[in-house]
């Protein structure tokens, strides 16, 4: 066991490394790493099929609980819940945006504030939160950015603290929802919680964290939002939001099927369909809606990030049926010395330090089998523990410019417009956002819980 | 004149940016090279010395990611401006000389292209700095080595191919074994031989 714990943890490391280093592509990296845990660790070194077995998880598809869960029951290995609902979102979203969904969302709303600077930067900050509560949050900054430059071009405001202000409010609102952030969604599924599960817990701290928030950025940018916004508006010579509508049918499909997976997402613990379920349905429906248009929607689906994924949850079942993640739960247990304050506060900073670095995906797949086993072996109770690692890993994220994946794209959407942001400038005002809401959360949680 | 695209790849100290501007002038079309920088400059609404401070620059790997094409490398993002503008340039018809920026690769589907790489010895090229910068001969070396250093890591991250490596280019030439002027000459009638012009 000794060398296959000792190759889990070498293609763990390296592999992370090879992400960090960005050389070769993330989605070859993880997938090489999970095809050398198949040969080496469980082949080579256990000689155990049952170990690749499990790590594949193919059977689950064939099981009724896959689709249609009654009880809560948690998964090991490739998480394939994970993988169908991201590609079905993604699926969605690929639909929205081509009818124009998005970009009338944002127009739309700067109407109806009349495009008045701080009313923006308000609205969209909320925007930003709400959209990300559903769809990933790479979209929503995506299209949120390319709108306030065009706004603050129009309207000659510095559009920097805005894009700033709505990627760490879409990393706020991701952390809400089971499907908002990769992380919950890898929790969620791993151990069985609802959507709303995670709005009655992460919701809750995100919601009182976003008010917090809007304040924060609201004094930290008002300086530089405020010197522009006195002169009158001239809104006739601004696009009109219905300009973004590429087609009427189209746009009034795809708010109807995104209405539908809302809809679908927060009563799923009623009608029992898992995230699985719901993300092929919604996949389903949108390529028959967009029927001429489907090989399109299809090969824009993100596969690398899908591969990334399988890749990803390989690996980690290397450490898992190697019994290192054990070892590192007894790890956090010995050095909290069973305390369970210090073991919160140890998952959520160590959690939230570690997303601000490096990718909060591979972070959260890891801790989740580490929680597991600290619940069983603590006596702290198993959500209390979800909920700690998924506010720590989804607000970590927005202390840096590569803490999550929204803010590179944000940022990088900036700079090709013109607006460089180094990191410098994004850490002066996201890293104490960062530090504040985890003193929120870690206020909440302690009150809540323990 | 049907369209011409004539890529200058270089060592540092080789000469490599003034051949490229005495071949745009022999054949009488711009070049690319500080130019891009103001071109892009105007284009963005960014400052030329903030463009210039990343030019050419390799990202820096342990504080950079990339999501789905988009970068939050400074350096990244006006790389591919760059690309961007010269793809632009190239398709639009227009002949040029361009200077570096992984143009024999970026450029490489346009038939009008011509990538040449200038390279030169060790000797002429402390001379060349020595002289150009004001550096002593240790200092010149220490220059052409960080210099040609970071050429490699920019070239190499953004295209397959090594910099510098002949399978790249249509010409690789050693500027000390005929100099400067004579260089350009060769270069000139291997370019005219090339083009049927």
């Amino acid at each position: 066991m000794a060398a296959a714990q000792i190759f889990a943890v070498v293609i763990f490391v390296a592999m992370f490394v090879l992400i960090v280093m960005d050389k070769i592509e993330r989605h070859y990296v993880t997938l090489g790493s999970g095809i050398l845990t198949l040969i080496v660790v469980f082949g080579i070194c256990m000689k155990s099929g049952k170990a690749v077995w499990n790590t594949l998880a193919l059977k689950g598809f064939a099981t009724k609980d896959f689709w249609y869960q009654v009880t809560e029951s948690e998964s090991k290995g490739i998480n394939w819940a994970t993988i169908i609902f991201i590609a079905g979102m993604m699926v969605m979203v690929e639909g929205m945006a081509k009818a124009g969904f998005f970009r009338w969302l944002c127009m739309k709303i700067a109407f109806l504030v009349k495009c008045r600077t701080i009313p923006v930067f308000i609205t969209f900050m909320i925007m930003s939160a709400v959209l990300s509560m559903f769809i990933d949050s790479i979209t929503v900054i995506m299209f949120l950015a390319a709108v306030t430059i065009e706004l603050s071009q129009l309207l000659k405001f510095n559009p920097v603290p805005m894009i700033l202000s709505e990627i760490f409010c879409a990393n706020l609102g991701g952390s809400a929802t089971m499907c908002g952030d990769p992380p919950n969604i890898i929790v969620g599924t791993s151990l069985g919680y609802s959507f709303s599960d995670f709005l009655i817990n992460t919701g809750l701290v995100a919601g009182i964290s976003l008010i917090f928030s809007i304040i924060f950025f609201y004094f930290a940018f008002k300086k530089e939002l405020v010197s522009n916004s006195s002169e009158k508006i001239d809104m006739s010579k601004l696009p009109k939001p219905s300009e973004a509508i590429t087609s009427k049918r189209d746009f009034i499909v795809s708010s109807v099927i995104f209405g539908c997976a809302v809809l679908l997402l927060i009563t799923h613990a009623t009608t029992h369909l898992t995230v699985a379920s719901i993300g092929l349905f919604i996949a389903v429906i949108t390529l028959i809606a967009f029927a001429k248009d489907a090989a399109e929607l299809l090969k824009k689906v993100d596969y690398k990030t899908l591969i990334f994924f399988i890749g990803l949850f390989i690996v980690v079942g290397g450490l898992e049926e190697t019994g290192i993640l054990e070892l590192i739960a007894k790890f956090i247990e010995n050095i909290s010395g069973g305390n369970a304050m210090l073991m919160i506060a140890i998952i959520l900073w160590v959690s939230a330090i570690a997303s601000a670095f490096v990718d909060n995906i591979p972070f959260a797949a890891t801790m989740v089998p580490v929680i597991q086993s600290l619940a069983e072996t603590s006596g702290v109770a198993l959500p209390t523990l979800a909920w700690t690692l998924s506010i720590g890993t989804d607000i970590g994220g927005s202390a840096t410019p590569i803490g999550a994946s929204a803010n590179v794209v944000g940022t990088s959407v900036a700079a090709k417009n013109g607006y460089p942001i180094s990191w410098g400038r994004y850490c002066k005002k996201l890293a104490p956002a960062t530090i504040i809401v985890l003193g929120i959360s870690t206020v909440y949680i302690f009150m809540r819980y323990l | 004149m049907e369209q011409l695209i004539i890529s200058v790849g270089r060592e540092f100290g080789s000469g490599g940016r003034v051949i490229a501007e005495a071949l745009a002038e022999r054949f009488g079309i711009p070049i690319y090279d500080r130019h891009l920088i103001t071109e892009i400059a105007d284009k963005t609404g960014l400052t030329p010395e903030q463009i210039e401070k990343y030019n050419e620059n390799p990202k820096k790997r342990i504080i950079s990611r990339r999501v789905r094409g988009y970068s939050n490398s400074i350096e990244d993002n006006i790389a591919e401006m760059q690309f961007d503008f010269l793809k632009e340039k190239s398709e639009s018809g227009e002949s040029f000389v361009v200077v570096g920026r992984c143009s024999e690769t970026k450029l490489k589907s346009n038939p009008a292209l011509v990538s040449l790489f200038i390279l030169a010895d060790m000797d002429a090229k402390v001379k060349r700095v020595m002289e150009i910068y004001e550096l002593s001969k240790e200092d010149a070396e220490d220059f052409i080595f960080k210099k040609d250093k970071k050429r490699k890591r920019y070239h190499n991250y953004h295209c397959s191919g090594h910099w510098g490596d002949s399978r790249l280019y249509d010409i690789c030439i050693n500027s000390s074994c005929l100099g400067i002027e004579k260089t350009v000459d060769y270069l000139e009638s291997y370019i005219r031989a090339r083009k049927d012009i």
